[in-house]
This record gives structure tokens, C-alpha cells and sequence, in this order.
């Protein structure tokens, strides 16, 4: 996904959401806005949507393993095989939407985009959008799906806030943050939104700064009731390259199916570059991005996103990667 | 276009368009026309000395992805994004649509005749069906469960219908559909699949970056790995001379993955497998090969502009342009004198033998 020339990729925007939440009204509004962008769709229940002159393909959610049944390499078949037949007509939608059922893993669908190589090629990934009911989430904590597609969002809807209090608002804002510290989240009624804040988000650039919501940062305590949750680590000086790249594959390996996402943006010692990377599950992406500005504050900043993050020891791990500072300090 | 050299290989012989990426292009038996598609959900036959055109179906907004004309050349069948297979009859004058065969909510993008009946299998989601232009009529309707069909194969001597997907390949014996398929198990999902011509080969290209090859009826396969990923079409050399003859080169079988090629040739001793040879010159996704019938000289299209010419499937000998956004797709006729390609602008271009006194037929 690195080097992909953005302007002959078409971008992909991965709509989750569990049952009810708002997906399809939220999809018929991307379809009926005045936004000048052609835009094709790959839906997995058809017949909800019915825009004349759109571009609905009509999708079953088909989960391929590439190598024994390693939850990482999983990728959806059937998106690759609609996406490959689509990308003949390129020229003909800008941008593609695919709304994923209600009970779909989000982590397939993301995979997808960085395991296959044609669709690589093809498209990049905009953002994974999700649409979350803020009056009946609350029934659906206990469901794996409702969680993930929470933890693997960009961006999160929080719909129908006309159905609920302000407190109970808060708390639900509260504990989204604590899921996922790097999400942007909109509070919305029937899914109204800017079309800006859905589409040409670029979260998955690696050019793109990495953001992470300063009041997560500034909170001293975290909710951590919940096995699924973000751990943000910043701070400044430099990092031996060769520990962090031990300790990076380490935990790819050893906890790949427990990290949902991960970004950063590191500060690597003799380097004059930055270092940016992301993953998904066991999937990494990383590469130097620009020089360090002269004035600027060399700081490491990382987020990661997953089930378990405490027991992973993740912070002292990472300070342990930190170039030895001479004695004497 | 650069006037043919003495040298080369083939010429053009005419180029034309239709309104979008060109999908699929087939020849009929006797060389004396082929069809071809495209993504606008266009069929159009064209006549090879002369390039006239008889349009079966204009574009329609949904894409034509897959188009076979049977053994004996008197039909045609096409299937795509409608999720409809149509079936035309061509013996004599003009052609007539015989049969649509609608399936609402599958993209229909692989059928394939059987080898010497007027039968033909296709894709339709999790399912197979094979249809049979004689009786008109569905004969069976295959189960493939694990997945949506991927890929089908006849075998060459029409025995066996073969059907890859995610993790296996099954094979379905055609004196009794309804019999359990032969299953061979892949470590992920076969996207193409080929029988070689003299039916003892079966081989799988996988979305895992490897390519398994089996020796009916061992169950046990060679494994090719190394690709630069997933391997999206593989297509075998058929013998020169009659397969009773001892002393034919051994069959090569050619696999495109990324912006490369592939050459597999089994050596003679078993313990060292298969030896590699890579053809390495497209600087754009290959889409798809073809050897020259009867011959090692191997044909590769690819997303750069170029169809490269690869002599002994070794060397390179020609290369063809005209299509600057990329060829999407090509065939040699049966006799192996001409080449019909197409490009990802539409367009549709038919080169022959640069040899003076030889025709079509």
C-alpha cells in the first residue's frame, strides 16, 4: 500500500456497523449526495439499496485463508474477485464503498487490501467507517463483532444520539475513546454527516499524521473494564533500530491475533527521517517517511489497538528499545 | 504502427474498437472468425481476413466476462455481471440468440464447452451447472460449497469436470454427476486451474504465491513457490507431433503472477521436479499467455502496451504494441497462424504469420 501512485488507485471506504446501527441510511446518503463523485458499491444484502444509475454489486461474504488458518492471513475472496472485475471499468466510479454485514469481522476486508496484490495495485484504503447505535451498543458489548468493528474504526459514527441522554451520551463517547484512541468520532442523528469527514479520509497513508485524540492522552485513568482498548505511548529520544524491529516482530508474532491496529510514528537513532508504520493483525507496514524538522521535537508516538494490550507490557517494552543512554546522567 | 519487419514473427493485419476494457476474446474452430467482449457487456464477432464485424449485443452497462465458442463452432456463449448466460447459434448465416439462462445475484465470469460435446459448464456463485445445447437443458448443478467457483477445467478427454476455489480442487466424473467429487486439497484459495493437453497434469495457481501441479492420479503434488504473487493464469504447451510419439519435447506449463512469467519444465529425473524459468521483460501486470498451438512460442500481454513473443518459450523474439493503457487479453486461432488480442481501451487487434500464401483454415 506504500507506494502506490495515489491518483491511479481508486479509494475504498469499508462501512461497518452492527445490525440497525444506521449503515444502509448512512450508505443511501453517500449515494444520494451531490458530492460529483461516481461512486460503485459491494453490498451484502442486497435490495436495501436502490440507486438508479449506481454502480451495486451485490457481495457474499467469503472468508479465504491463505495459510492455515491463521486468523492474520485471511483475506475476503469475494471482495478480490468483485474488485478485480470491477477495476476494468476504473474510469468509470471514483470511489468504491463496501458495506459489510452487520456480524462481519472487519479484520478480513481490511486484510484484503494489503495481502492481495492486484487489488494493492488497484486501490488503496480510505477508511473504515462505523456506524454505532448509541441507544442499543449497550445490549451488544458481549459481541465480538460489535467491539471489533468499533476497534478497527477510522471513523466512528455515533448514531441516533437523539435516543439517548447527554450523560449517557458521554459515557458511551468515553468508553468508544478507550476502545480506540485514534478514531475520529462524530455524534449524529440518522447518520447526517459531511461528506468530508466519510470520504477522502486517507487513514491508511502512511503520509498521513498519525492523530490521536489529546484527551486520551491527558487522561490520567483509563476505563480498562473491557478486554478490547487502546494503549498510546509518546516520548521523546531515540530508538535503537535493531531492539524495536526484535520487539516489533515479537509481538507480530507472539500477539498478531490480539493487536487489531497499530500506528506510529518513530524517531530512530542516526536516522534523519522519520519512521511511519501501521499494522492490522500480523500485517505490518512501515517505511521512512520525511526528515525531521529542524525545530521540531523528535518524539515517538504510537497507538496501539487490541484485546488483552495490558498483558503485553507494551510501554516498558518499548522504553526498552530506547538507545542506552550513556552513564553519567 | 511500425511496418512489419522480415524478421518478425507476425503482422498486423487489422486493429479496431469497441467502447470498453476487452474482457475475453474466442475463436471459432476453423480460424475464419473469433468473438470478443467487454466490460460495457458488449459480443461481437469478427471476421479474421477482413475484420467485419457482426455485433451480437450491444453495450449495456453490465460487464460480459467470459465468452467460449463450443468444439464444433456452431455456438457461442457468453456470461458476465448480469448474472445471465446467453447462448447463440452460429451454423450458417445469421446468428440467433438460442437461450438466456438468467441467475439473479451471481456475476458470471467462467465457462468453458466441453472438449467434444456441445455442453457447457459454468460459474454461478457456489455452484457449477453444466448445460447441454442438444437437449437444451440444465444436466447437473454442482455443489462446490467451500467457496464461490474460482476457476472449471474440463479435462481433455471430456471425462471430468474440474472445479477449484478456496482450499481445494474438486473433480466431478461426467457418466455420474451426482457421484462424491475427487478432492485435492490446496493451503489456500486456487484461482485458476489447467489441465494439460494430454490429460496427465492437472495444475493450480493459488492466491498463496505458489503453484501445485499433480500427476493424475497421484494425490500428492509438486509445489512452485517464489512468485511475486498470487498466480493468476497458467496455460500448457501442447505437443508437436502426436502424443504417441516418444520423442516430443517435454510439455512446459507457463504462469503468470505480478509483472512476470513463468516457464515450468519437468526434468527427468522426479527427485529435482520442475526447473523454472523466468521470462523477465513486462513492466506492467501480465494478463494473460498463450502458446502457439502445437508449438513452444509463447504469447504474453500485459497492462505495460506489450505482447511479447517468447520463442521456445525461452527467448524474446517479437513484440507487438497498440495498445498504450494496456492489452487486457489475447488467444491464438486453433491452426496457430494469427493472433486476436485486446486492449483495455477496447481494443481489438488481429495479427497473422508474416509469411506470404498462407491464409486462414
Amino acid at each position: 500500500m506504500v507506494d502506490n501512485d495515489i491518483y491511479n488507485t481508486v479509494p475504498v471506504t469499508v462501512l461497518t456497523g452492527y445490525l440497525g446501527a444506521g449503515k444502509t441510511t448512512l450508505l443511501n446518503r453517500i449515494l444520494t449526495h451531490e458530492h460529483g463523485k461516481k461512486i460503485a458499491v459491494i453490498v451484502n444484502e442486497f435490495g436495501e439499496v436502490g440507486i438508479d444509475n449506481q454502480l451495486v454489486v451485490d457481495a457474499d461474504e467469503e472468508v479465504f485463508e491463505m495459510n492455515n488458518g491463521c486468523i492474520c492471513c485471511t483475506v475476503r475472496g469475494d471482495l478480490i474477485r468483485i474488485i478485480g472485475n470491477l477495476m476494468k471499468r476504473r474510469d468509470k466510479f471514483d470511489h468504491l464503498v463496501i458495506e459489510t454485514t452487520g456480524l462481519a469481522d472487519p479484520a478480513p476486508v481490511i486484510q484484503t487490501f494489503f495481502v492481495d496484490d492486484e487489488v494493492q495495485l488497484q486501490t488503496r484504503l480510505d477508511a473504515v467507517v462505523t456506524v454505532v447505535d448509541a441507544r442499543h451498543i449497550w445490549q451488544h458489548w458481549e459481541a465480538d463483532e460489535a467491539v471489533e468493528q468499533i476497534a478497527f474504526a477510522d471513523v466512528i459514527l455515533l448514531n441516533k444520539i437523539d435516543l439517548v441522554t447527554a450523560a449517557e451520551l458521554e459515557e458511551l463517547e468515553q468508553r468508544i475513546r478507550g476502545m480506540n484512541a485514534i478514531a475520529k468520532i462524530y455524534r449524529t442523528r440518522d447518520a447526517q454527516i459531511e461528506m468530508d469527514a466519510l470520504l477522502g479520509v486517507n487513514a491508511f497513508d502512511l503520509n498521513h499524521a498519525l492523530q490521536i485524540d489529546p484527551e486520551f492522552l491527558n487522561e490520567t485513568a483509563h476505563e480498562h473494564d473491557a478486554t478490547v482498548g487502546s494503549i498510546a505511548l509518546v516520548e521523546a529520544g531515540e530508538l535503537d533500530g535493531e531492539k524495536l524491529n526484535a520487539w516489533l516482530r515479537e509481538i507480530l508474532r507472539d500477539q498478531g491475533p490480539n493487536i487489531f491496529r497499530m500506528k506510529g510514528i518513530l524517531n530512530i537513532a542516526g536516522e534523519d527521517n522519520r519512521f511511519v508504520f501501521q499494522g492490522v493483525h500480523m500485517l505490518f507496514d512501515g517505511r521512512q517517511d520525511r526528515p525531521w524538522k529542524p525545530d521540531e521535537t523528535r518524539r515517538n508516538e504510537l497507538v496501539f489497538i487490541g484485546r488483552n494490550l495490558e498483558q503485553m507490557d507494551l510501554a516498558r517494552r518499548f522504553r526498552a528499545c530506547f538507545v542506552a543512554v550513556p552513564s553519567g546522567d | 504502427m511500425p511496418k512489419a519487419k522480415p524478421q518478425d514473427l507476425l503482422k498486423l493485419l487489422w486493429h479496431q474498437t469497441l467502447s470498453d476494457y476487452v474482457t475475453a476474446i474466442s475463436w471459432s474452430p476453423d480460424g475464419a472468425w473469433f468473438a470478443a467482449s467487454s466490460a460495457a457487456g458488449e459480443v461481437a464477432l469478427y471476421a479474421a481476413k477482413t475484420g467485419e464485424i457482426t455485433v451480437l449485443q450491444e453495450a449495456q452497462g453490465e460487464s460480459v466476462d467470459a465468452l467460449a465458442v463450443s468444439c464444433d463452432g456452431a455456438f457461442l456463449a457468453a456470461g458476465g455481471q448480469a448474472g445471465m448466460v446467453w447462448i447463440w447459434q452460429l451454423g450458417g448465416g445469421t446468428p440467433t440468440l438460442v437461450t438466456t439462462l438468467p441467475h439473479a445475484r451471481a456475476w458470471i465470469d467462467r465457462l468453458q464447452w466441453h472438449p467434444q460435446h456441445p455442453e457447457l459448464a459454468f460459474s454461478l456463485g457456489r455452484y457449477a451447472q453444466v448445460w447441454d445445447a442438444t437437449t437444451q437443458s440444465i444436466v447437473t448443478t454442482l455443489n462446490f460449497e467451500s467457496s464461490s467457483v474460482l476457476d472449471l477445467a474440463w479435462h481433455p478427454q471430456g471425462d471430468r469436470l474440474s472445479i477449484s476455489g478456496n482450499q481445494s480442487i474438486k473433480t466431478w466424473r461426467r457418466r455420474d454427476w451426482d457421484d462424491d467429487p475427487i478432492v485435492r486439497e490446496i493451503g489456500g484459495a486456487s484461482g485458476a486451474i489447467a489441465w494439460s493437453p494430454d490429460g496427465t497434469h492437472l495444475a493450480s495457481g493459488n492466491n498463496d504465491h505458489s503453484v501445485l501441479v499433480w500427476e493424475d492420479p497421484n494425490p500428492h503434488p509438486w509445489r512452485m513457490q517464489g512468485f511475486p504473487g498470487k498466480v493468476r493464469q497458467l496455460t500448457w504447451s501442447m505437443p508437436k507431433t502426436t502424443p504417441k510419439a516418444t520423442t516430443t519435447a517435454k510439455p512446459r506449463l507457463a504462469s503468470i503472477s505480478g509483472e512476470g512469467v513463468v516457464v515450468w519444465t519437468k526434468d527427468r529425473d522426479p527427485s529435482i521436479g520442475w526447473n523454472a524459468q523466468v521470462l523477465d521483460m513486462h513492466q506492467g501486470v501480465t494478463r494473460a499467455i498463450a502458446f502457439q498451438p502445437h508449438s513452444l512460442l509463447l504469447a504474453s500481454a500485459a497492462e505495460d502496451g506489450w505482447i511479447c513473443l517468447w520463442h521456445k518459450a525461452s527467448h524474446l523474439a517479437q513484440i507487438l504494441q497498440g495498445a498504450p493503457a494496456g492489452f487486457s487479453c489475447l488467444a491464438w486461432n486453433s491452426q496457430g497462424h494469427a493472433i486476436a488480442a485486446g486492449g483495455s481501451r477496447g481494443e481489438v487487434f488481429l495479427w497473422t504469420e508474416n509469411t506470404k500464401g498462407k491464409g486462414f483454415g
